[in-house]
């Protein structure tokens, strides 16, 4: 117990300290003393020493977004662990089942069709819930939940929505839509304000909140099927809960900062290879680790070059290596 | 005539004092499909093993879908005396836990879908293992457990929930002479304890060692019945197996001991 | 992405075409008969001026206008092209243009409808040769004339203009325009020769504003009139079109900040609202500035660039140039078009209603 105490007290040091850095560094220069002054004065009054561009881009500019891709990461990972739980596959990821697909058509379609934020997210959010009612119906309205069902489902739908996705591209303005289009595709925090931070958050705290309090069913459900059954438990619907939790997740996320890749597929990859399978644990420590790990690769994303680099692009490009490293060093522990 | 009625009533007799009891069980998945299981009945007390043996694809499985309630019969009734837990096949799993984990996941039913195992869910996990003598392995990994230790951590996941019986699903296929020997004395041990258990076969040696009752299904919907010497006859097993073998008798350290011997062509 | 094109090639091409075209039409064919080379190398033949032109590029349909100074022998244009110009002053000129056909091209991007091209029996169609052999091929099959554009450059521009005319037997017209350009340019870089390094305003385009910001960077159009008119780009190591944080503009801190014309509804106003903007000199000062849209959009390189050119100039300094920018905008539409702009279209090509409140901007108003 006091092990787990000492654990957990690292975690939210080094959560602490990565959410600092994350408020310190920018294409902005602005002194770390002049940021803490700004950080200090929202818990206690503080003689302003900084100028007002100082604190606009640190309240206005750094610190939704360094939320927002916190809180995105954090629990894109949790989903990620999840749905690899439930589908007894530690190769899915939340793009698997096809509603970040779906979410995404629907980002498309409204950035096509209307020139507004909300329009985005809500056609987001509709995809999103489009794609999983269609997996849903695809499953024999919900009767089947055997992971190959699902994973085929959600394949099904992935093509399809990518295939709708593409005739958008096809037939966006190439010098209006389009730009913004394949921008929006490759995922980004950039333009995360106030505004679409608060229109995330409760679903996505009501996702992260929900994957952790289930994380001893997705436990059972790993079995699989027949053996989760035979403890007494109703598999169809816990996996039915668990696939729309992850469909809230990945819908929130994509309407919040396009498709964001690869998180829900590495982050709990090297979560499992510092605490192992068990869910309880595993659930809680993606939720951080996903969490650090999208601030920073987006704050790399921000700062590294004068133009943003695309996140989809980024958490791959740091998230294959690390993993790479990760399982060399797992191989050769096995043999 | 008279027999007759005392036949039946030992059968009563039985059936009163009988923890599990199915009286002619006919089930099909679909109104207009085959009959997999009919018009099969048996009980057993509690303290008593039987051995269900029978050809691939011949509905063991389906009985035992049965037995745990997790299919209910489309005729006649399956009663029970109390909570049946179910042993699955010894598989590799798609992820590793540590036995402790493992064996505390028995607990789900009890456990609410938005609840951890508690402090007594752990204690009741850890004194399954201990009842089978493995508590040492509570903190190793699963699937570094040879065949026989993994059989009985799913023996002890099954145990954790206090049920009145188990059903096990071919707890010896694919273990060595010695695991198997490790399983079936623990199985013993359990129905010594009280427990009732039911659990499919494909060793009729093993069910001559452990079984006081054998259930043969056999063709379609017939089936048979009874304590293994009325059973597990030379020509009941010919003709289940399909196969010339014998069936010795023998002594070894003053204990008569029975043994199939299949004569391999 | 779309407007960084490489510059080599440039001039080769522009004087071998001009030097095919004069060996040809002098001697080898019949006296109205059109040869000229594109940007790819191939050489066009036509047995006489075409009449039925198609142009897949966008900003090629509003040029071939210009150099045709009608409508009438457009047959075929991009979809974007035609909002574009129903948007913009061309569709009031020539109302018979909003009938011409523009499903030439699969949905709205450059893979060209064959059947569709194939009805319109077009003389020549015109399409890019830079974007893959996917958009070329069908046309080649179709054993349509064909001739390839390269995008990016003034230079590119010229060519574009010389070809045009070649191809609708109107050389001295299209010579015209090109010495107008040239004239312009060499006005131009000559008085910003001698405006010193540290009195160059910083000048940032922004190719996309909204829930993304894209900027012009390297190699682009905009780069090249950002630094023609005597402006800085600070993102000029940048790759164009790419995307770029808010940070990152307020760390440029620009003193003009130019609006694509591209996205229709965008106004300097969303620029001033922003409140995580609020501070840099551009917004200060209200030196945020809408592209005007004449007969095509201003951001490309396009036949009224010249006047695209005075106008940034005049804004960039305002104290060293001061060319009275509306009747310059007349005398060139009644060459180029033969139309006469009204001061109400003039305040549209200008973006006066979203401007008007902009600094610097009463130099482009009526006079009253």
């Amino acid at each position: 117990m006091k092990k787990r105490c000492l654990e957990y007290t690292g975690i939210f040091c080094c959560l602490f300290f990565s959410l600092l850095a994350a408020f310190s560094v920018g294409r902005y220069i602005i002194p770390f003393k002049e940021v803490c002054g700004i950080l200090i004065s929202y818990i206690a009054p503080v003689e302003p020493y900084w100028t007002d561009i100082q604190y606009r881009v640190v309240t206005l500019i750094r610190i939704p977004r360094v939320l927002g891709a916190g809180l995105a990461g954090a629990t894109l990972a949790m989903a990620g662990a999840a749905l690899q739980g439930i589908l007894k596959n530690p190769l899915v990821s939340p793009q698997v089942i096809g509603v970040s697909t779906g979410a995404a058509f629907g980002g498309v379609l409204a950035i096509l069709l209307f020139e507004s934020s909300l329009a985005t997210m809500g056609l987001a959010y509709a995809g999103g819930l489009l794609s999983l009612i269609a997996v849903w119906v695809l499953c024999n309205r919900g009767r089947g939940a055997s992971p190959l069902s699902l994973v085929l489902g959600g394949i099904i739908i992935n093509a399809f929505f990518t295939a709708l996705i593409s005739l958008i591209e096809y037939v966006a303005d190439p010098y209006d839509k389009l730009p913004a289009i394949v921008v929006w595709l490759m995922g980004s925090f950039a333009s995360l304000s106030y505004d679409k931070l608060f229109r995330s958050a409760p679903p996505l705290l009501l996702a992260g909140t929900l994957l952790w309090m289930l994380r001893f069913r997705i436990n059972v459900l790993s079995l699989g099927s027949e053996e989760a059954q035979s403890l007494g438990i109703d598999v169809t619907r816990t996996r039915w809960l668990v696939m729309a939790v992850v469909a809230m997740v990945a819908s929130a996320t994509v309407a919040m900062a396009g498709v964001v890749g690869w998180i829900g597929l590495v982050v709990p990859h090297i979560t499992r290879m510092f605490v192992g399978n068990d869910h309880k644990r595993l659930i809680p420590l993606s939720c951080f680790l996903g969490g650090m790990y999208t601030i920073l690769v987006d704050t790399l994303a921000r700062t590294l070059v004068e133009v943003e680099i695309p996140m989809g692009v980024l958490t791959a490009l740091v998230g294959t290596p690390l993993f790479a490293f990760l399982m060399y060093r797992l191989m050769k522990d096995e043999r | 005539m008279f027999e007759k009625i005392e036949r039946e009533t030992s059968n009563n007799e039985r059936a009163e004092k009988a923890l599990i009891c199915a009286r002619r069980v006919g089930f099909r998945y679909s109104a207009e499909g085959e009959w997999i299981l009919k018009n099969f009945s048996f009980e057993l007390s509690a303290g008593e093993i039987m051995a269900v043996l029978g050809p691939n694809g011949r509905g063991k499985t389906t009985l035992l879908k049965l037995l745990i309630g997790l299919v209910k019969p489309v005729e006649g009734s399956i009663r029970c005396g109390g909570r049946l837990s179910y042993v699955p096949q010894v598989s590799t799993p798609a992820f590793d836990y540590k036995v402790l984990d493992m064996v505390v996941m028995g607990r789900a039913a009890e456990i609410g879908l938005f609840a951890v195992p508690g402090a007594r869910d752990y204690k009741y996990a850890e004194e399954a293992l201990l009842r089978l003598g493995i508590a040492d392995l509570a903190q190793r990994n699963y699937s570094r457990l040879s065949g026989g230790q993994r059989q009985l951590v799913l023996i002890a996941r099954a145990l954790v929930s206090a049920p009145c019986g188990l059903v096990l699903d071919e707890p010896t296929s694919a273990l060595d002479f010695k695991n198997q020997d490790l399983i079936l004395r623990t199985l013993r041990q359990l129905a010594e304890q009280g427990l009732s258990i039911v659990m499919t076969t494909h060793a009729p040696n093993h069910a001559l060692h452990v079984a006081s009752r054998i259930l043969i299904l056999e063709q379609k919907t017939e089936y048979l019945y009874g304590p293994p010497s009325e059973v597990m006859t030379h020509e009941e097993l010919h003709r289940l197996y399909g196969l010339e073998l014998k069936k010795l008798t023998f002594e070894h350290h003053g204990q008569e001991l029975q043994s199939v011997v299949p004569i391999f062509s | 992405m779309y407007l960084n094109k490489q510059k080599f090639m440039g001039k080769t091409i522009v004087l071998s075409a001009l030097i095919g075209i004069s060996l040809f039409a002098g001697f080898a064919f019949a006296a109205d008969s059109v040869v000229f080379g594109d940007q790819y190398g191939r050489e066009v033949k036509l047995d006489k001026p075409a009449q039925r032109i198609v142009t897949v590029p966008i900003p090629a349909a509003s040029m071939v206008m210009a150099l045709d100074g009608t409508d009438q022998h457009l047959v075929g244009m991009n979809p974007s092209a035609k909002r574009a110009l129903l948007e913009g002053i061309l569709g009031k000129f020539f109302p018979s243009s909003a009938n011409i056909n523009s499903d030439i091209v699969m949905g709205e991007g450059f893979a060209p409808n064959v059947e569709t091209l194939l009805t319109l029996a077009p003389d020549i169609v015109f399409q890019w040769g830079d974007r893959g052999d996917d958009i070329v091929k069908p046309i080649e099959a179709a054993k349509l004339n064909l001739a390839l554009l390269k995008y990016g450059t003034q230079e590119d521009l010229e060519t574009w203009i010389g070809m045009f005319g070649a191809a609708l037997g109107k050389t001295k017209r299209a010579d015209k325009i090109l010495d107008w350009h040239r004239s312009e340019r060499a006005q131009l870089e000559k008085a910003v020769a001698a405006i010193p390094q540290d009195k160059r305003p910083k000048i940032v385009y922004l190719y996309r504003y909204g829930d993304s910001i894209q900027i012009g960077g390297q190699n682009s159009y905009f780069d090249y009139f950002i630094k023609m008119v005597g402006g800085v780009n600070p993102a000029e190591n940048s790759p164009s079109e790419s995307q770029i944080n808010e940070e990152q503009l307020l760390t440029w801190d620009p003193d003009i900040i130019l609006l694509n014309g591209f996205q229709s509804a965008l106004a300097p106003d969303d620029v001033y609202a922003n409140a995580n903007l609020a501070g840099i000199k551009a917004i200060k000062n209200r030196h945020v500035y809408k592209m005007p849209l004449g007969g095509y959009r201003w951001d490309p390189p396009n036949q009224e660039s010249p006047l695209m050119w005075k106008w940034l100039a005049m804004l960039a300094h305002p104290d060293t140039f001061n060319w009275d920018l509306r009747s310059d905008i007349v005398e060139a539409y009644r060459f180029l078009y033969n139309q006469e702009p009204t001061q109400e279209d003039i305040d549209g090509i200008l973006r006066l209603p979203m401007n008007a409140t902009a600094a610097n901007y009463s130099k482009f108003t009526q006079s009253k």
